[in-house]
């Protein structure tokens, strides 16, 4: 028997499991019938409850948004679209927004997609590389020509800009986390729902950038010359041109204090290092 | 005395690290022989499991136990899966690493790209099957300059033997595998039942009563008990490395079929097969495993302080 033929039967098995196309794989099990049945219906629950939690572990806003019946559907069916390619279930889902956006089912809920990619940044930014803060590199701000340094930010860190008030959104979806079923809480939901609706009403885009604070992503809003300055600075821009593209009205004083206190900032480089 | 300090057991009977029990077990450090992990868990560049992982690491030994490499998986590895436990092998220092006898990377279809199962999938115990073990299992050994266990699988299917002498038992398997790769086996005494009571090991579905034959010329059908023991028996002594213990269910499907969920106390009949292990392999480091349903720290904490406690009375010969 070569291992063509173990090729062979591995493919069959996964196929069935997720197609299900079960013609070619129940011949070459020792189960038969209403067992075999047993068996791939045993492993389809496993896949069908692991595509549930390891997308909602990721994408809870969108959870939330839709209900745990529904995204509970959708998993699944994100599952046979997609499946994983990596043993490491923190790594699926990169391109469920794309796949959500693209979906016919939310075609009026044009802003789920931007809801999920902030999912996705909050989580990836709660797995990049723990990094320290070179407090001593800002020293070259004072001696350096702008020309010649460009600013890292922490690991994880990203901005989101939206046509959807993304924000917004996200901020009411999460203050549910947690919620007790008090008077204030209840009042508290309402509130930040009435803001979502009027934000929606009102098509007001909003743009955030997502910066870890200790071991948690925290999600905070910008303005369009924050969102272009940020931008630019994680694509490697020297500080002098970023300055030069960010807009008007961009302060960098008032960034670079707000960016060393919510420790956004990794260190000062020059263009060369 | 705290953390490691004291190890249970000759051998050490540690427990699953889970997210619900991290800030506890930080605080109060049980004394425990090792904690255990899923390393794809830990994969990630940096956070929070990783930190509170690294910070269990200086109080207790650490066994890392994977579930998504596919040992089996006649595609071969994905390298990205083999760099991440490389670089969690160099940032953790466990005392040991293991995964399973099974295989996860297909493609859905012939020509297709390869996929990842995410799940225990069988394999064949076939010789083809053992040439596919052995190269990958060296693999992983030669990238991590170590030896790794490999785990014995519950499974709820399995692949219809091949021609003649091309299909060994499971035993006889893991002997070749760990006699080839100069790997050891990582034993799930649970595993075991779960196959016995979903009819893959030969036995009758009955925990510990063998079904007398209907026809005089055949013998009585093995208890599940005894199809374990004699599993058991068949291993040769010093290839296992560490023994799981876990519970199973019934499955709320409907399906007729035992569930290794890995969700409630050790069955009495798993207690019994894991005795006969200790008695066949002397004192072996033990981990109890919990994954669903997690209950509080202290009811997992008991379950390792029975298999210490049936350690202790095998070694000392008490139920001899």
């Amino acid at each position: 028997m070569s291992a063509a033929t173990e090729e062979q039967r591995q493919q069959a098995l996964l196929a069935a499991l997720w197609l299900p196309v079960e013609d070619t794989a129940l011949p070459l099990l020792q189960q038969s019938g209403a067992r075999a049945a047993q068996g791939l219906a045993a492993y389809r629950a496993n896949a069908a409850a692991l595509a549930e939690r390891a997308l909602a572990a990721v994408f809870a806003t969108v959870q939330a948004m839709l209900g745990a019946d529904h995204f509970k559907h959708l998993a699944r069916e994100y599952w046979h679209a997609r499946p994983p390619e990596r043993g490491d279930m923190g790594e699926w889902g990169g391109d469920f927004p794309d796949w959500l956006q693209g979906h016919a089912a939310f075609d009026e809920w044009p802003y789920l997609g931007d809801s999920a990619r902030l999912d996705l940044a909050v989580h990836r930014c709660e797995r990049a590389a723990d990094a320290e803060f070179d407090a001593a590199s800002l020293g070259l701000l004072q001696d350096v020509d702008p020309a010649q340094l460009r600013i890292a930010l922490m690991p994880g860190t990203a901005v989101l800009g939206s046509a959807w008030p993304l924000a917004t959104i996200h901020r009411a979806h999460r203050q549910l986390e947690g919620r007790q079923d008090s008077p204030q809480d209840a009042a508290a939901a309402e509130h930040a729902f009435a803001d979502v609706r009027a934000a929606l009403q009102a098509r007001r885009g909003e743009a955030v950038v997502v910066v870890r604070s200790g071991w948690k992503a925290q999600v905070h809003d910008i303005d369009a010359p924050t969102l272009a300055w940020t931008r630019l600075l994680l694509d490697g821009a020297p500080l002098g041109t970023a300055l030069e593209q960010a807009g008007e009205g961009f302060d960098v004083a008032a960034w670079l204090a707000w960016a060393l206190r919510e420790g956004a900032v990794k260190e000062v480089l020059r263009v060369a290092d | 005395m705290r953390g490691a300090a004291r190890v249970h057991g000759a051998a050490g009977v540690g427990i699953g690290l889970r997210q619900p029990h991290y800030a506890q077990v930080l605080q109060d450090l049980p004394p425990l022989g090792f904690v255990e992990v899923h390393s794809e868990n830990f994969f990630a560049d940096g956070g929070a499991a990783l930190g509170v992982l690294q910070q269990a690491r200086v109080s207790y030994a650490v066994s890392l136990h994977g579930v998504g490499l596919g040992l089996g998986s006649a595609a071969g590895l994905d390298p990205w899966h083999l760099d991440r436990l490389e670089r969690l092998v160099q940032r953790i220092e466990p005392v040991r690493v293991s995964d399973h006898a099974c295989f996860a990377r297909a493609p859905l279809a012939p020509g297709q790209p390869v996929v990842h199962g995410s799940d225990l999938l069988p394999i064949a115990f076939s010789l083809a099957s053992l040439d596919i073990m052995v190269r990958n299992v060296s693999q992983v050994q030669e990238r991590l300059r170590r030896p790794m266990l490999v785990e014995n699988l519950s499974a709820y299917l399995a692949f219809r033997a091949g021609g003649a002498g091309e299909t060994m038992d499971e035993p006889q398997f893991f002997a070749e595998l760990c006699r080839r790769a100069g790997c050891g086996m990582l034993l799930d005494v649970n595993n075991l039942m779960v196959n016995a009571l979903n009819g893959l090991a030969d036995a009758d579905a009955d925990v510990e009563h063998a079904v007398p034959a209907t026809n005089p010329t055949t013998p009585p059908r093995r208890s599940a008990l005894q199809a374990c023991c004699d599993y058991i028996d068949a291993l040769a002594p010093g290839s296992v490395g560490e023994v799981h213990l876990a519970g199973y269910c019934e499955s709320t499907q409907d399906l007729g079929l035992v569930i290794d969920d890995h969700g409630s106390r050790v069955r009495p009949a798993v207690w019994q097969v894991y005795e006969h292990a200790l008695r066949r392999f002397g004192p072996l480091p033990t981990l109890v495993e919990w994954d669903t349903d997690v209950p509080a720290l202290e009811v997992l904490l008991g379950e390792a302080q029975h298999a210490v406690a049936l350690a202790e009375r095998v070694h000392q010969g008490d139920l001899a």
